[in-house]
């Protein structure tokens, strides 16, 4: 009999996930290992977790990992990847980082990396909400948006405007790919999967920095069923955060 | 010659210091200046961040890696470092943070000041931690610390900060630039560096687990405890016959030996003593010498942060009177020996 799915190596044995129903983190971090094993990268990548939802993710992955302070995550990734240049050896470093760790608290450190063109890889989550605290108004919460801090919707006059991550990450001239994807259906998830592993390529390469945001649900957080959640990311969010690839050193 | 902000970058690349992260801020950006072009030249890595916050963490990550690593800020920029100071504590991280220390609160300005003597003992980071807390009164001992400080940073895998003032970093002194005295420590164990023919190692100090988080900050105050008991530094300075017994840590330990000198000539029977390691807190020795001299000074500039370890050291029965100011220039030392005409005038009346 031939095998057409395995578990990724690069996930734990027995590992069991801990987020919620419908909850697209699970999708996200089985794409990443698949990637880390077909680019067999698992035995040479430190990973940066962050604060999040996102936090856990070393219970789950075989890989060397450090957990960053909250925001800091791809500071940490400069150290990281830094200190092992320096000894000769080239490690694979990347973080996995919410929205909230990524483009609020840390963006200063998310940005300065990419305009410094650090050799790293960092995969953002953005379900437009602080998951983990319960879903409140994020940097990324669409106009409108209900949450827990905007009961009454994100309106610009009070809240201001959403960050397009991609976009802005697109910009620095030390960026090599920038991506938005999502996972909505298995076109999309294909789709997913290769920009992680242009992603991870170009860092292999020693390109600069590159970037993949994951459009993800959070159902609990919503209000809404796995289903209409991923209807939601496919109608009303991908409006404001439209789906592509924003950088490519390759083909600009 | 050299001054104290170069002896220090040179004492880092000695100890084989190969990252250093920083961020301008006076007095002791010729730290960052002076490793820029060496670390340059020598294939080393050298990162202008793009906050102290950032500079911290790439510490954090840097050492994670087995590197040792350095990060030189001062005062009011320190205090932004405060969260990756205790993450670092509980993960058991190591490196070795430089505070040339101004004067505050807020932003303050760049006078010679002592006043981070709590930020760096007590700690401004949230939860149970301890940091190895260095202080230099010399340029001299600016070098000889450094090395010091990178020891006990990788033997006990755990941040430790030199503190110096602005005086010192910006003070020139014929020095001898040794070789680094300590070994190596063995980080292998630990280190990440890809997890190969080996399980994955996770560093975090998340601790979800009630049990577990309770026994790991015991271990890390176990640690703290054999530091306490291995690792206080002083300096004694004519404390065998004192009547008088002055306490002063960094510069003011300098100044305060010129004071004893003064009063021995005019044979006031005067001492000196000078915590080193102003955490672990040679406590011990200050009680043993209190049992015997009984009048204490404490000679800070600041407003009395050591203060209070020195009252805490000392027998019951000693008296520890305290000069104080909060900046500046301490350059002439007629105002402090008037101070302490006045103290004794006040003692030899009460007959203390």
């Amino acid at each position: 009999m031939q095998t057409i799915f395995e578990t990724p190596k690069t996930i734990k044995e027995n590992s069991r996930f801990s987020f919620c129903p419908g909850c697209d983190h699970g999708v996200a971090i089985k794409l990443v290992a698949q990637v880390l094993d077909e680019l067999g990268l698992q035995e040479n990548t430190i990973l940066v977790a962050s604060s999040g939802c996102s936090v856990n993710l070393y219970d789950y992955l075989e890989l060397d990992c450090i957990e960053a302070p909250h925001g800091r995550a791809c500071a940490v990734a400069t150290g990281i990847k830094r200190a092992h240049k320096v000894q000769g050896k080239e490690k694979f470093v990347f973080t996995y980082q919410g929205d909230g760790d990524f483009a609020s608290i840390g963006l200063g450190e998310s940005l300065h990396s990419a305009l410094r063109g650090e050799n790293i890889t960092a995969i953002c989550i953005n379900n437009t909400n602080f998951g983990m605290t319960g879903g409140q108004m994020g940097p990324t919460s669409v106009l409108g948006q209900i949450t827990s801090t905007s009961p009454q919707g994100r309106n610009k006059e009070t809240h201001g405007f959403p960050i397009k991550t991609a976009e802005h990450i697109a910009l620095c001239d030390g960026t090599s790919f920038s991506a938005r994807v999502a996972l909505f259906d298995v076109k999309n998830i294909l789709k997913a999967k290769n920009a992680i592993k242009k992603a991870f390529e170009y860092q292999k390469q020693g390109l600069g920095f590159s970037f993949v945001e994951i459009l993800a649900s959070c159902p609990t957080n919503w209000r809404l069923s796995p289903l209409e959640s991923h209807n939601k990311i496919e109608n009303e969010l991908t409006k404001t955060y439209p789906l592509g690839i924003f950088k490519d050193i390759k083909n600009d | 010659m050299l001054k104290g902000n170069i002896a220090i970058a040179k004492a880092a690349l000695k100890c084989g210091c190969s990252c250093y992260f920083g961020y301008p801020i006076t007095p002791q950006t010729e730290i960052g200046e002076y490793l820029s072009s060496e670390m340059q030249e020598k294939n080393l890595a050298f990162v202008c961040a793009e906050s102290e916050l950032a500079a911290i963490n790439m510490a954090l990550g840097a050492a994670s890696s087995g590197a040792k690593v350095m990060v030189s800020s001062s005062s009011c920029a320190i205090s932004l470092m405060q969260e990756t100071l205790s993450y670092a504590s509980s993960d058991e991280i190591p490196f070795v943070l430089i505070n040339i220390m101004r004067a505050g609160p807020g932003q303050g300005y760049i006078f010679p000041s002592q006043a981070d003597y709590n930020q760096s003992t007590i700690g401004g980071g949230n939860g149970d931690y301890r940091i190895i807390t260095l202080s230099p009164s010399t340029v001299q001992e600016c070098i000889d610390l450094t090395y010091r400080a990178f020891y006990l940073s990788q033997k006990y895998r755990n941040p430790a900060i030199l503190l110096a003032d602005g005086l010192l970093g910006q003070m020139a002194q014929g020095v001898i630039l040794k070789e680094n005295p300590y070994p190596e420590i063995d980080n292998s164990s630990w280190i990440l560096n890809g997890a190969k023919n080996r399980p994955a190692r996770k560093i975090c100090s998340l601790e979800p687990n009630q049990e577990k988080l309770n026994s790991h900050i015991e271990k890390l105050f176990k640690k703290y405890k054999t530091i306490e008991e291995k690792e206080v530094l002083y300096e004694e300075y004519l404390c065998n016959d004192a009547d008088i017994i002055l306490t002063a840590f960094g510069t003011m330990g300098r100044y305060s030996k010129a004071i004893c000198n003064y009063y021995r000539k005019n044979g006031v029977k005067m001492g000196l003593f000078r915590p080193i390691t102003l955490y672990p807190f040679p406590n011990k020795r200050l009680n043993e010498l209190s049992q015997k001299t009984k009048f204490f000074i404490d000679i800070e500039m600041n407003m009395g942060q050591m203060l209070k370890d020195v009252k805490l050291a000392l027998a019951k029965d000693a008296t520890c009177k305290f000069i104080k100011k909060p900046i500046g220039d301490w350059s002439g030392q007629e105002e402090t020996i008037a101070e302490i005409d006045e103290i004794l005038k006040e003692k030899y009346a009460n007959n203390i």
